[in-house]
Order: structure tokens, then C-alpha cells, then sequence
């Protein structure tokens, strides 16, 4: 029983709440209008009820009174017609009387108004005592409750007036007031519904206005504000979302600058990054390795000056020694920044890059690189370049992988690269943490191109790195992209 | 769920409650209006009762109070049932004097004249009032009227008791006859009261300028209610008539009639009767003869009953 009761008060609210505000409102005034009329329409039918019966009720004894005073001296005498005149003439002035009556003092009929004949048993159901001022019975018959009215005429020794009120007259009349005041009842029922849909819409639309600039402000468009309806709560709502509008509309300003000033930033390390590995790497080929040169051939003219086994020995491992600084410093110089990225583009470079990795980690590459033989701005080339050995670098770090597979594509506006490998593949938003930028560092290049990084991966299963960057120059860019030279 | 229902029956229980008989008289039982039969016919009295008719000297429920101890005291003594009949008019106790429809009835001085002159109506006996066998005719104002005499009610309204009473028609018709005049032409207007007590109200409440009563029923009714005499003045006083009798049908039994007479004229001797007597203001019963009423017979004559219905 408490199960059920709960469930249904549960599903009551589950439908109450649901509703909009508006058929809320609508829901209250309504339901409080009919409530209040219900009511009002019972109260009144009830109380009215009791009032005409006690009434009438008060008039039958009155009427009952009446017949018997004024039938005494008739009765006394012996005056039949008259008698008769007096009754019918009762009924015509009250038009309540459905029936009367005059008993002789041996309770013998002498006049009636029920024309040929009379009702059987309807004599016996009443009686009044000689003192009784009169005395009522309520009698049921086909027509509904009749008031039988006894009275003792002349101390009943003359007889008794006998007067049947019928209450149909006060039905009907309770009727009609019942029936006019639910007619009311419908047409205020009416009115309140309009009264009640100007309140709802009075009420609900600076809520949709809100909820409509909330929605906007959520999109990101700060510039929306809302009209101050009225000077009550729902205004002073719509004061402080205003001025948190403007709050918010001032730090998305700031936090462009911020933004703005980062990129700026971070292009500029960027810059000066890529500045500073051209030229130590120029530094490196230029001055270092023809230093190192110099001391190779150095050494040779050693080696071919002196015959000595022993500095034969020496010389010849200093050579190699030298050697291989050289062949380091070259590898630095080109791992720093490869001159064949800018003298012969980014599919040589990549070419490059790759063989190399690939032999220095034993893991095979499969790549495909489709550029359509035309050169890509400069900065786009650094970009990938930058980018593919950033996440080779990862591949060889962390993944473990069997092999690796490239796709390098130009399209028509944008060019898209893709490595996959097939390691042991991370969580996907796990930011390597090693002192390298890394994925952080990787998103930061191709978003201040205007491009994307789609990173896909899960453990156990590889990962693959998706990169778009937009080849024409993003048209509603607010930070110019920095030309890396 | 119990709870729930339980609620709803409440609310119905409620509702149904104010439909019902209102301040509680009970339902007596069930009748059908319409379904109409004829009325048993009364049924006959194994003893024949004797019928007594009282004349409208008085109201009909004056009559009847007061003479309710007398007609109880005649039951008992002659151990027969007796029955009350009061008519409207003096003219309808004759009528059924003459027809044998009353045996016995207590009429005004006039009823017996005529009904003697048209069919022999007979003399029983007579109350005797204060000692005397006589009564007149007493003619009185509002206290506040200026009238001293009948020629000073000129133009006025005038109450007439019953059409064929003695003291209450004819007589003030004589006395206008006198001067030369007619009720018709003398009074502004003239009506009915058909008793005297209701004359002697009309006149203390100012509906009538004057009216010719009974001094029998003046005086009885001055004793009953002595505020009456701030409200009326006597203001004429005829000569002595013979006292209204008791009469008998002609069809009366002359068994029944010599009983009667005896007990009548007896009853003042034992106390139920004395009590029965006294009721009606009366010393006793007595024997009364024709000749006792020539004085009243003469000034009829001149006032003839027979045209004096309306």
C-alpha cells in the first residue's frame, strides 16, 4: 500500500516537474479557480438547500395555521362550499400546496381538493393533538418529499386542517441558482484562463529571454544582453547576468590577449629555436667540421711525415677518433636542422629523416608521401618536419612498436599526414612528461598554423597520429601566422 | 490504500449527507397522490342522536364554547348522544326547524315570530337573565362619537347584525321608520356582522359609527372583557321584549318534548346543570307563553321579516 502510494506520488512529480513553466502557472491558477468554484458551487447549493427547506418547512406550518383559522366558523356552521373555496383558493395563493384538507372532529373527510376521489391512506399518516400548535410529517411519494401539516381546528373540536406542501417549486428554484452559479463559475473559469496565459507570458518571458542569452553566452557570444522586464526578482536576475555578461565578456578579452601573446610567444621560441639550431648547425658544418677537416688532413701529413710504427698507431687512431667526431657533428648538425629540408624540401627531408631513424632503431617505416611535386610554404614544411620526428622521437621512446607507417598527402586545401604504429599504444590524453614538449608541443605547431591533431589510442592496440594543417592562410585568423624562416 | 479509500468514502458520506430530510423530521411513511379513491361514507350512528341548533346570536365559536357544557348536561341526562348545529344565518335554523332536520333550538325573539306566523314554531320554555324574563335592545357609539341619539347617526355606517334579528335589524329599522326613514337613505352604508358580539367589536373598533345589539350579549360580553366599556357608549335603550326561547320542532316527538321540558326546567336544581347555566349567563329556565312576545310581534309587523332578507 506505501509502495504504491509512493510510486504514485513519485510519477505525479515525475509529471509535474516536466512541464514548462508556462503550463505550470497556467496549471496553478487553474486548478486553484476550479478549486475555489468547485467549492464555492457546493457551499452554496448546500447551504441554500438548508435555507429554502427550513423555510419552507416554516411557511407549510404557517399556511397550515392559516387554513385552520379561517375554516372554524365555516366548519361550525356547516358552510361546505365555502370550505371548499377556502382550500382552493390556499392553492392558488400558494402555489407550494399540492394538497389540502378538512377532517371533522370524528376524522370523517369533509372537503378536499382532490377533485373525484381521494388518496388512500393519507389520512392516517398524520395526526395532531388537540393542544398542538400543528404538527408536521414528512411524507415520500412518487412526486418527491411532500411537508403534511396537521392543525387542530378550534381545539380540534371542530376538526383538523390538514395542508401537504410539496418542495418541487424550492428543487427547481435551487436549481436554477446552482445551474446560474456554475454558469459563472465556467465563464470567471474562462476569464481566469486569460487572465492566467497573460500572467505565464508576463511571467515566463524574461526566463526564455535568459535562457535564450545563456544558451547564446555558452556558444561563446558574450555580447548578448537582456532587457530588465520588471523591477522584481526576475529583473535583478537579469541585472547580475548582465554584468556577469560583461565580466565575462572582459575576460574572454583578456584571455584573447593571453592567448594572442602566447602564440605570439611560442612562435617566437619557435623562431628563435629554429634560428638557433640553423645556426649552430651552420656553425657546426661551417667552422666545426672544417676545423675537424683540418685536423684530419693534419693528421694525414702526420702519418705520411714520420715512419715511426708507433705514431703510425696513434695518428691512425686519432683519425678515426676524429672521424668520428666528424660523422657525430655532421649527424648532430643535421638532426639540428637539415640543410635538406630547406635546399630540397620536405619529401627529401623526410626521405632522410626516416631511413634514419629506421636504421638507427632496427623498426622498419612504410611511407608514403604525396606532395604533388610543388614546394609547401616553409613554414608548413618545418611544421611536419617538426612534428613527424617529434612523434618518431615518441615511437622510438615509448611504443614499442613492430613497424611504423607513414602518409604524407597535399590536398586541395590543406595537406594531412598521418603515423601510425603498432606499439603498445598509451591512454590517449596522457601527456608525456620528460622534459620534452611532446604531444603538448605538437599541438601547439599545428594549431598556430590553424591546423588540428586527431590523436587515436588505446592500450594494447597502437596509436596513430592524424595531422591537418589549412594551406590557404585561415580567413578569420586573429593572430597572423609567423612566417618561419 | 485503505487510508485512500476511506477518504473518498468520507467525502461521498458528506456529499450524501446534505441530500437527505433537512433538520431531521422523519419520513412518516409513503402516499400516492394520484392514485385517487373514493371516501368511505360515514358511517350511521346506532343512536339517533338528538339534534340542537343554536342561532347565531353570538360568533360560531362563542356558540359553541359556551354552550358546549349545556349540551353536555342534556346528553348525560337524557342518555342519548347530542349534536351541535350552528348554521350561518337565523333564516337556516328555521328552515331546519321546519323540516324536522333539528329537533330543538335555542333561536332569537324574531326567528320565533316568524317561524310561528309561517309554520307554527312552538314555544318550549325561556332563560331567565338577572330575574327577568325580558331583554331590549341597546343602541351604541364608539365612546369617542358625539351621537346622542339615532337621528344623530345621519350619513354614517351602520353594523345590522343578522338579517332577520330582532334587536339588531329590525328594531333600529323601526326607530329610523319613526322619524320617516329608511336604512338605505339614512345610513352612508350599512353590513352584516350576522352576530351581535361581532357587531359590538366592529363598533369598539371604530369599523361601525353604531349599531342596534342584543342587551344580553352586551352585558355578557362587558363582563368578560370590562375594557369594552372605555370603548363603547350606550346611547339608547328600547322598551323590554320577550327573551329569545328555547323552540322545538314541529316534528318533535311529544315523549322527547315533555323529557326536554322537564329537564330544562329543572336543571338549575342540580349542580352540573346549575354549572351548565351559568356558563351561558342564565338564573334557570322557565315556562314563557305566546302573549309575552306581543310586544316584539308588533313592532315586527310593522318591519315585515318576510322582504328583510338582503
Amino acid at each position: 500500500m506505501n509502495q504504491t502510494w509512493r510510486m504514485l506520488v513519485s510519477r505525479f512529480w515525475d509529471i509535474a516537474g516536466s512541464v514548462n513553466v508556462r503550463t505550470k502557472i497556467m496549471g496553478i491558477v487553474l486548478g486553484g479557480t476550479i478549486l475555489l468554484s468547485m467549492v464555492l458551487t457546493l457551499q452554496v447549493h448546500h447551504s441554500l438547500t438548508r435555507v429554502l427547506e427550513e423555510e419552507l418547512r416554516a411557511r407549510s406550518a404557517s399556511i397550515g395555521r392559516d387554513v385552520a383559522a379561517r375554516s372554524t366558523d365555516l366548519i361550525l356552521v356547516n358552510n361546505l362550499y365555502a370550505l371548499h373555496q377556502l382550500l382552493l383558493e390556499t392553492q392558488v395563493n400558494n402555489p407550494d400546496v399540492r394538497y389540502a384538507f378538512i377532517l371533522d372532529n370524528n376524522g370523517q373527510v369533509l372537503v378536499h381538493t382532490f377533485g373525484e376521489g381521494f388518496p388512500a391512506g393519507l389520512v392516517e399518516q398524520n395526526r395532531a393533538a388537540p393542544e398542538d400548535y400543528q404538527h408536521t410529517v414528512a411524507l415520500e411519494t412518487p412526486e418527491g418529499l411532500i411537508w403534511d401539516v396537521a392543525v387542530p381546528v378550534f381545539g380540534g373540536k371542530a376538526g383538523t386542517a390538514r395542508v401537504g406542501i410539496s418542495n418541487q417549486g424550492v428543487r427547481r428554484v435551487l436549481f436554477d441558482l446552482t445551474s446560474q452559479v456554475a454558469l459563472t463559475t465556467v465563464i470567471v473559469l474562462v476569464m481566469s484562463l486569460l487572465a492566467a496565459t497573460f500572467l505565464t507570458f508576463v511571467l515566463t518571458r524574461p526566463i526564455l529571454d535568459l535562457v535564450e542569452a545563456a544558451r547564446a553566452i555558452g556558444r561563446g557570444d558574450f555580447s548578448q544582453r537582456v532587457r530588465r522586464w520588471a523591477n522584481d526578482e526576475i529583473g535583478e536576475l537579469a541585472e547580475a547576468f548582465n554584468q556577469m555578461a560583461v565580466e565575462l565578456e572582459r575576460a574572454d578579452e583578456v584571455r584573447r590577449e593571453r592567448e594572442l601573446l602566447r602564440r605570439q610567444l611560442f612562435e617566437r621560441v619557435i623562431i628563435a629555436q629554429e634560428e638557433e639550431r640553423r645556426r649552430i648547425a651552420r656553425e657546426l658544418h661551417d667552422s666545426t667540421s672544417q676545423s675537424l677537416t683540418s685536423l684530419m688532413v693534419g693528421l694525414r701529413t702526420l702519418e705520411g711525415a714520420c715512419d715511426a710504427p708507433q705514431v703510425h698507431q696513434h695518428t691512425q687512431e686519432l683519425r678515426q677518433v676524429v672521424g668520428q667526431v666528424l660523422d657525430d657533428v655532421h649527424t648532430l648538425a643535421v638532426q639540428l636542422r637539415p640543410s635538406v629540408l630547406d635546399d630540397l624540401g620536405l619529401s627529401a627531408a623526410l626521405d632522410r629523416l626516416v631511413k634514419e631513424w629506421s636504421r638507427r632503431h632496427n623498426v622498419p617505416v612504410d611511407m608514403v608521401v604525396h606532395l604533388g611535386g610543388e614546394r609547401l610554404p616553409d613554414a608548413i614544411e618545418t611544421a611536419l618536419y617538426r612534428i613527424l620526428q617529434e612523434a618518431l622521437t615518441n615511437v622510438a621512446r615509448h611504443a614499442q612498436a613492430g613497424s611504423v607507417s607513414i602518409l604524407v598527402e597535399r590536398r586541395q586545401h590543406d595537406v594531412v599526414a598521418v603515423i601510425e604504429d603498432d606499439g603498445i599504444g598509451f591512454a590517449a590524453g596522457r601527456i608525456h612528461s620528460d622534459g620534452h614538449l611532446g604531444l603538448a608541443g605538437i599541438r601547439e605547431r599545428a594549431e598556430l598554423l590553424g591546423g588540428s591533431i586527431t590523436i587515436e589510442s588505446s592500450p594494447g592496440s597502437g596509436a596513430s597520429l592524424y595531422i591537418q594543417l589549412p594551406l590557404a592562410q585561415p580567413a578569420d585568423a586573429e593572430e597572423p601566422a609567423g612566417i618561419i624562416q | 490504500m485503505i487510508v485512500y479509500r476511506r477518504i473518498v468514502f468520507l467525502m461521498l458520506a458528506l456529499f450524501l449527507g446534505s441530500c437527505s430530510t433537512p433538520s431531521g423530521v422523519p419520513v412518516a411513511g409513503f402516499v400516492d397522490l394520484n392514485r385517487l379513491e373514493p371516501l368511505p361514507t360515514p358511517f350511521e350512528q346506532e343512536l339517533h342522536p338528538l339534534k340542537v341548533a343554536i342561532a347565531a346570536v353570538i360568533s360560531p365559536q362563542g356558540t359553541a364554547e359556551s354552550y358546549a357544557p349545556l349540551l353536555e348536561y342534556l346528553s348525560a341526562r337524557l342518555n342519548r348522544p347530542v349534536e351541535r348545529v350552528q348554521r350561518r344565518t337565523y333564516a337556516e335554523v328555521n328552515e331546519l326547524l321546519r323540516s324536522g332536520e333539528v329537533d330543538l333550538a335555542f333561536v332569537c325573539t324574531s326567528s320565533y315570530i316568524l317561524g310561528k306566523r309561517q309554520y307554527g314554531l312552538e314555544l318550549l320554555a325561556a332563560p331567565q337573565v338577572n330575574g327577568k324574563t325580558t331583554y331590549h335592545a341597546d343602541l351604541i357609539v364608539p365612546v369617542d362619537s358625539t351621537a346622542r341619539r339615532i337621528e344623530d347617526l345621519r350619513g354614517k355606517v351602520f353594523a345590522f347584525t343578522d338579517p332577520t334579528s330582532f334587536t339588531g335589524r329590525v328594531y333600529p329599522t323601526y326607530l329610523l321608520k319613526q322619524i320617516g326613514e329608511t336604512p338605505e337613505d339614512f345610513f352612508a352604508r350599512t353590513f352584516f356582522t350576522y352576530s351581535h358580539d361581532d357587531a359590538i367589536r366592529a363598533v369598539a373598533e371604530g369599523l361601525a359609527d353604531g349599531a342596534s345589539v342584543d342587551s344580553l350579549v352586551l352585558d355578557f360580553a362587558l363582563k368578560r372583557l370590562p375594557e369594552l366599556s372605555q370603548q363603547i357608549r350606550v346611547i339608547h335603550t328600547s322598551q323590554p321584549f320577550g327573551m329569545p326561547p328555547v323552540v322545538i320542532s314541529p316534528d318533535l316527538r311529544p315523549q322527547t318534548r315533555a323529557e326536554l321540558e322537564e329537564i330544562l326546567l329543572n336543571m338549575h336544581k342540580d349542580g352540573d346543570g346549575l354549572a351548565a347555566l351559568q356558563a351561558l349567563d342564565y338564573d334557570m329556565f322557565v315556562h314563557v307563553l305566546p302573549e309575552d312576545y306581543r310586544s316584539a310581534e308588533e313592532i315586527e309587523s310593522q318591519i315585515p321579516l318576510e322582504e328583510a332578507t338582503p
